[in-house]
């Protein structure tokens, strides 16, 4: 599902360069739920944004489903991460103006789904996450949990066949955590392939597998 | 057409409303700021314009003089007046002359409605009217040809004597006495602001039919030839043409500059004009420096809003809107910030400027308010500056859409 060969990431501040990642090759099968893990500069969130197609390597290849990410332009590239991925953070980051319906919705907009498409997935996804009857509530008025699972809501709205999660319980309760969890883990067993990066060795325990990086490379 | 982001965009917009506010405020505020200032500044050159044709449009006066140089073995210090025959002589001889009346007046007292008055009573022809904007109030009219062809005792007064002799009541048809001889009220004048006078404003001055008027003067001499030209610019050729036509007549030195001497209005006016041109010019640096600052304030508060939205953009980027979808949030939203802005700006200026004019001139003391209180309210400004203003704000709505557009997601993202 998810193959990267030899990926390198340079960022460059002024006359100096900075090496994120070097040379990372990783492959991710359809259905695996993997951890990413690792110090702080480690490359991990360098890594996920890659994966994500929020951000470029400056060296390797990367493939996405069988197809080549590279030489994507800046809309194909929204185009895949609107269908392919679903993006749940550390922070949330949800529109603060807007309401729990209003967040889910969004993806569905900018994949130009049609009214009624919109309003039966919306629906959906807000019952199974149990925030239905907070549905014209605004993020500031939900407590982290819920915000979370609005986000894991909106991330869910295109159906992506990947889920990457950013540290997806570094900012809740042990037990809003645990219920973050419990649904990425019910995703994974649905056929869903999911990429966490955490620092918690509790959480990752719920992987498949362990990926470890330092220095940015991937470290046996 | 898909109207579904639109709509959504319309909705975010309306969450966003206090925060644009600042900026539908600032256009607001400069659109009624800037149409107040031309609003005035047009109605000040237009009451200039009005008071300065209250005498007469493009007018010049002849007066008569006393000679101050000999000529052909005649003394200097010799009278000179002017005659009624002088009228169709110089009518006659110059092709430059448009129109051309007579004018001689006495003081004389007047009675009426058991009320007597001391007022300028003033022989004329019609075509004095045409000259001097002698225009009647409704119900009225000035002298015509046949009331002095038909030698009628009618008389055409000012509204300040038609006051001082009949109160509020309608004066028209009713009869003033002047000298003994009853004389009939055909047209009381039209009020209007008048910045140059002779005799005293209109408003004072009784006109009668030139025949009429010397039943009650018997001079022959008259005080002074009205005379419009064909084209503004052959004033001063007609003044060279009076002087020598008279000047042959009369036996005068032409270079005589006492011997005959002229009002006239038309080099006077361009003096005012060049004042009003510079009024003009003055307002419209005011107008253009407000509307620069006012831009540029607008530039930056949709500046500090892009940036302000920096998170939200990497988000949508994020989760997959492509450049386009947040161009054209950016869009819409600064067209209505706009709309919002200058319509309200536009509504409030154009009500301000009616509800100003209601309020009465007093044209009896001709005050500071009878420029001030009559500001014109100009829909060609108003047009060129939507289409400014409109340029200015749809550029500092689309380089911050841009910018907003081309932005990484992850560094949005990062974004505090």
């Amino acid at each position: 599902m998810i193959e990267l060969r030899g990926i390198t990431k340079i960022y460059r501040m002024g006359s100096q360069a900075l090496e994120a990642l070097r040379a990372v090759s990783l492959n991710v099968g359809r259905g695996e739920f993997i951890s990413i893990m690792g110090p702080s500069g480690s490359g991990k969130s360098t890594l996920m944004n890659i994966i994500g197609c929020l951000d470029t390597p400056t060296a390797g290849e990367y493939v996405l489903d069988g197809a080549r990410v590279a030489g994507l332009t800046f809309d194909q590239l929204a185009a895949v991460r609107n269908r392919k991925i679903g993006f749940v953070f550390q922070n949330f980051n949800l529109l603060p103006y807007a309401t729990t319906w209003e967040n889910v919705e969004l993806p569905l907009l900018f994949n130009g789904k049609n009214a009624k498409k919109r309003k039966s997935r919306v629906n959906e996804l807000l019952n199974a996450v149990g925030l239905y009857d907070w549905r014209d509530h605004r993020p500031a008025e939900l407590s982290g949990g819920q915000q979370q699972r609005v986000a894991l809501a909106r991330a869910l709205a295109n159906d992506p066949p990947i889920l990457l999660a950013d540290e997806p319980t570094g900012n809740l309760d042990s037990k809003s955590g645990e219920e973050i969890m419990a649904i990425l883990t019910e995703l994974w067993k649905a056929g869903r392939t999911i990429v966490m990066v955490t620092h918690n060795d509790h959480i990752a325990a719920s992987s498949e597998r362990v990926v470890r990086l330092f220095d940015g490379q991937v470290v046996p | 057409m898909n109207l579904t982001l639109p709509r959504f965009f319309w909705s975010e917009y309306r969450k966003r409303r206090k925060k644009v506010s600042l900026i539908t405020f600032a256009l607001f505020w400069g659109t009624l700021s800037i149409l107040l200032l031309m609003a005035f500044g047009q109605g000040l050159t237009t009451q200039f314009r009005v008071a300065f044709s209250g005498l007469g449009e493009t007018l010049i006066m002849v007066y008569g003089g006393q000679t101050s140089l000999e000529f052909e073995g005649l003394p200097k210090g010799r009278p000179i007046s002017l005659y009624p025959e002088d009228v169709d002589y110089l009518r006659e001889r110059i092709p430059e002359i448009m129109t051309i009346a007579p004018e001689a007046y006495s003081y004389l007292q007047v009675s009426a409605n058991g009320k007597e008055v001391n007022r300028s009573v003033h022989g004329t022809t019609a075509e004095f009217g045409l000259l001097r904007t002698q225009i009647a109030q409704l119900g009225g009219r000035f002298l015509n040809a046949d009331d002095d062809a038909e030698g009628r005792k009618v008389a055409f007064i000012g509204w300040k004597v038609a006051t001082d002799l009949f109160g509020a009541a309608d004066a028209v048809g009713k009869q003033v006495i002047i000298n003994r001889i009853p004389f009939t009220v055909i047209g009381v004048l039209k009020k209007k602001i008048q910045d140059s006078m002779y005799q005293g404003p209109d408003a004072d001055q009784i006109y009668l039919p030139f025949y009429a008027y010397r039943q009650i003067d018997n001079r022959r001499r008259i005080n002074q030839i009205h005379i419009q030209p064909h084209n503004a610019d052959e004033s001063k050729l007609i003044e060279y043409r009076i002087r020598t036509l008279l000047g042959r007549k009369y036996r005068f030195d032409p270079d005589d500059r006492y011997a005959t001497s002229f009002w006239n209005t038309i080099e006077n006016n361009k003096e005012g004009m060049a004042v009003f041109k510079g009024i003009e010019i003055f307002l419209g640096i005011i107008g253009a420096l407000t509307l620069l600052i006012g831009a540029v304030g607008v530039t930056n508060l949709m500046y500090a809003l892009a940036k302000e939205r920096t998170k939200e953009i990497g988000i949508k980027l994020a989760i997959g809107a492509r450049r386009r979808v947040i161009v054209q949030q950016f869009l819409l939203e600064t067209s209505l910030v706009f709309a919002k802005g200058t319509f309200w700006g536009f509504i409030t200026a154009f009500n301000i400027v009616h509800l100003i004019r209601l309020a009465p001139i007093n044209y009896d003391s001709f005050g500071i308010e009878a420029y001030l209180l009559r500001p014109v309210f100009s829909l060609r400004i108003f047009i060129a500056y939507l289409v400014i203003v409109g340029s200015l704000v749809f550029l500092s709505g689309i380089f911050p859409a841009l910018r907003a557009s081309r932005l990484n997601p992850i560094e949005s993202l990062r974004y505090e």
